[in-house]
């Protein structure tokens, strides 16, 4: 049942990053909603699932777009990792760490998914409006996703 | 503590190779096509410009021309549409070109020297009352010329020329409360008033009882009457009411030849009114 549920949660992630971008985007702008959700799964969840959250919801960003195969699911992945080897120093649940965390994290995503597609499909996906401003949007997205996970943690004991 | 740490590090080695592979074999023609056809579905778009042909790299030519074939629908579902648009659009064109045409046959038999005007501006206030038509003293129209109008091919009296302006005139409509005009019942040639009564009938005021009206006369301008010329079709008498007591004569319900309703031009009959009939009533021309 559990398994079903964070399915589902997972799926409707991905369904509700599809629909913002394609209804609800200014300028050409949208927060990565499933990047937020990589984010605050590796918060809530333990080191294995956050890692796996982490791998899956990279494999979708993959499905949705443009670039090389894998290489969103690896950025991911290795997010996920990092943010369990500082959440073991640092408090991440609160709203301040969670802001710098994304706003870090989603500049170092950003140039490890564009060396990967340079290196493997010679081309360059993120342009210099979505590198300067995606992250500060992503920034409002992610406390936002992590209180959404954090209820659904509590009330449905997913993630 | 440390078995967490192993679990961590075994997950993210897997995931990490799980991934690589995933990097360094893209041109798994399987995974690729999965990949091109989820994301179709999710967002259907091939138009992505300099990025298309590498999308769509290594995908077998059966699925990219059926995507190719859906955008090639969605295209023409869209052209069908507005083809559909333009036809309507025609068919209005087509009903507007038959209804001039019959306009100008008509206007070759018409005995008045005159012009077409079209109907611009009707007031829903004064519905029955007057509409401004595109045509001034600058087109050579004057107060009190006769307005025409046009039911299937027959003309008929709509009203005349109550205000000039230099590329507009108004219109008082016989339906029009304040309008009238002597008529004669044919075919005995007897003379009665017709009014406007502000809807879409008129009202047939002072016809003696011994007068032989019956339903179904057709009424047409009187040569008595100065304002408009002889002969022209008004309309047909629908209803007659008795005589009351206190009358000497009979009043009757007129159906309107022209329908206001359905004007869209009219004719103007140009008039040479002795000058004081075109002065009488003070407008600006």
């Amino acid at each position: 049942m559990t398994l079903l549920l964070e399915i589902l949660i997972y799926l409707g992630t991905g369904v509700f990053y599809w629909w913002w971008t394609q209804n609800l985007s200014f300028f050409g702008l949208a927060p990565d909603f499933i990047f937020a959700a990589a984010l605050s799964a590796a918060i809530l969840a333990g080191p294995v699932k956050g890692i796996a959250w982490g791998f899956f919801l990279g494999l979708y960003a993959d499905m949705l777009g443009s670039g090389p195969l894998g290489a969103y699911a690896l950025t991911y992945t290795l997010m996920a990792y990092i943010v369990h080897l500082v959440k073991r120093q640092f408090d991440m649940d609160s709203f301040f760490s969670q802001l710098v965390a994304s706003v870090s994290l989603s500049w170092i995503s950003m140039l490890f998914y564009m060396g990967l597609s340079l290196a493997f499909a010679r081309i360059n996906p993120t342009g210099l409006k979505i590198f300067l401003a995606e992250p500060f949007l992503n920034a409002l997205a992610v406390p936002a996703v992590f209180q959404l996970f954090y209820r659904a943690k509590r009330r449905l004991h997913v993630l | 503590m440390s078995r967490e740490k192993d679990a961590a590090n075994y997950a993210l080695i897997s995931f990490a190779v799980l991934s690589v592979l995933l990097l360094l074999f893209p041109a798994s023609r399987l995974a690729h096509t999965a990949r091109i056809v989820a994301s179709y579905s999710l967002y259907p778009s091939l138009h992505y410009g300099a990025k298309y042909a590498h999308f769509v790299r290594n995908v077998p030519s059966n699925i990219v021309s059926l995507l190719e074939t859906d955008q090639e629908n969605r295209t023409l579902r869209a052209r069908n549409k507005e083809l559909e648009l333009q036809l309507q659009r025609a068919a209005v064109i087509e009903a507007d070109n038959e209804r001039l045409a019959a306009a100008m046959r008509l206007s070759r038999y018409l005995p008045w020297a005159g012009a077409w005007a079209r109907v611009i501006n009707k007031d829903p206030s004064d519905w029955y009352g007057s509409f401004f038509i595109d045509k001034g003293s600058d087109d050579g129209i004057a107060v009190n010329d006769t307005v025409l109008g046009l039911q299937g091919e027959k003309a008929g009296l709509a009203g005349r020329v109550f205000e000039v302006y230099p590329k507009f005139s108004k219109v008082l409509l016989l339906t029009n409360p304040s309008a009238s005009a002597v008529c004669s019942i044919a075919p005995a040639g007897m003379e009665a008033l017709v009014e406007g009564r502000g809807t879409w009938r008129l009202k047939m005021n002072y016809v003696p009882e011994e007068s032989g009206l019956t339903e179904g006369a057709e009424l047409v301008t009187a040569k008595g009457g100065i304002l408009f010329p002889a002969g022209l079709p008004v309309g047909t008498v629908t209803k007659i009411y008795p005589r009351e007591s206190s009358m000497n004569f009979i009043t009757a319900e007129v159906q309107p030849l022209v329908n206001v309703n359905t004007l869209k031009e009219v004719y103007v009959v140009r008039r040479k009114l002795p000058r004081e009939f075109s002065e009488q009533e003070g407008r600006p021309q």
